[in-house]
């Protein structure tokens, strides 16, 4: 009797999953409008978070070490994903620049296929960069004593994960292993789907 | 054939001065990067077998206008990377220039860098000893 009641409510409510690398947040966060524009010149909103699972990262393009070995890390996990069969729609791959003074979309566009052809770069008008990552608590701030031209940026090194309803799902903060990452993606869709 | 004599004595010399100083550089690499890349990383392990720290101070390299010293971290979160003026490679140990920690990191030349090239560095220590590196342009991961 105790059995089948313990049975019926792992029946009915799906457990979340143990997670070695994401957190999930307790509830998906929808985000506020903000505009930015992808490296090919179009329109970036809320709306193309819709519909399909999204990893972002922040970070600029004149980052030699963090931000290369991030969208690496990403570029990795997306060929572990190509290669399960249980995945339908790959996820997309967004690189959100915390420098568009420097960052245009044409740089971006020179800059993030080269490490996988599905990734996105995005920039902006600066406040509406801000609108974004206050939403998400991601920080970036030019670093003190940088030069005018060749300044650094310091900026959250968290990868975020947003389901297919725009929402702000879950966290990857570092070190982050693309093996991992693509397992705990896969038992964060798992346990969204069985939700829905 | 006297001035070459004088080179090969100069580079005899300046090898024994390597030898002498206890540093072994080894796994030496560039990042590669996308062509529009404005920066680029180098990375390696320097040993230091000597039983005196040794500190490196400056790099440099003909295929770049210059080269910092630099070091990533994540503190609370927030990347940084930090200009630093030296390095120590302690007695009897190493330091590991890697990604996400201590690296180099130069301008971009106008030549794009390909997986494959080769760069010349030039490593100096406090105490004036030059060390000689070439680093290999690799794709990674």
């Amino acid at each position: 009797m105790l059995l089948g009641i313990v049975l019926l409510g792992a029946c009915s409510r799906p457990q979340a999953p143990e997670l070695s690398q994401g957190t999930l947040l307790p509830s998906a966060k929808p985000l506020l409008e903000f505009e930015l524009i992808d490296h090919q010149g179009r329109p970036f909103t809320p709306g193309n978070l819709q519909g399909r699972w999204s990893f972002a990262f922040f970070g600029y393009t004149h980052c030699p070490d963090v931000c290369p070995t991030s969208l690496s890390m990403l570029a990795q996990m997306q060929r572990k994903l190509e290669k399960d069969a249980a995945l339908n729609t790959l996820p997309q791959l967004l690189f959100f620049s915390v420098d568009p003074q420097r960052d245009t979309p044409q740089l971006l566009a020179e800059f993030v296929p080269y490490f996988h052809s599905s990734v996105i770069g995005v920039t902006g008008d600066q406040q509406q960069i801000l609108k974004l990552t206050r939403q998400l608590g991601i920080l970036y701030a030019k670093a003190e004593g940088s030069g005018s031209e060749d300044y650094l940026v310091d900026h959250s090194a968290a990868i975020i994960l947003f389901d297919p309803d725009g929402k702000l799902h879950a966290l990857f903060g570092v070190p982050h292993d693309p093996t991992l990452i693509a397992n705990d993606f896969m038992a964060i869709k798992h346990y969204y789907e069985e939700l829905q | 054939m006297k001035r070459f004599l004088m080179a090969l004595a100069l580079s005899a010399s300046s090898w024994l001065a390597v030898a002498d100083s206890g540093i072994l550089v080894e796994d030496a690499w560039v990042r590669e990067a996308p062509p529009s890349a404005r920066m680029l990383a180098a990375y390696m392990i320097i040993r230091n077998s000597s039983d005196r720290d040794r500190v490196l101070v400056d790099v440099e390299s003909p295929q770049f206008s210059h080269v910092m010293l630099h070091k990533s971290e994540v503190v609370d979160g927030v990347a940084r990377m930090l200009h630093q003026d030296e390095i120590l490679v302690p007695a009897q140990g190493s330091v590991v220039l890697e990604p996400g920690s201590y690296h180099l990191m130069m301008p971009a030349p106008e030549t794009h860098l390909s997986a494959g090239d080769t760069v010349d560095f030039t490593l100096t220590f406090a105490n004036g000893d030059n060390v000689q590196v070439q680093a290999e342009v690799r794709k990674k991961p």
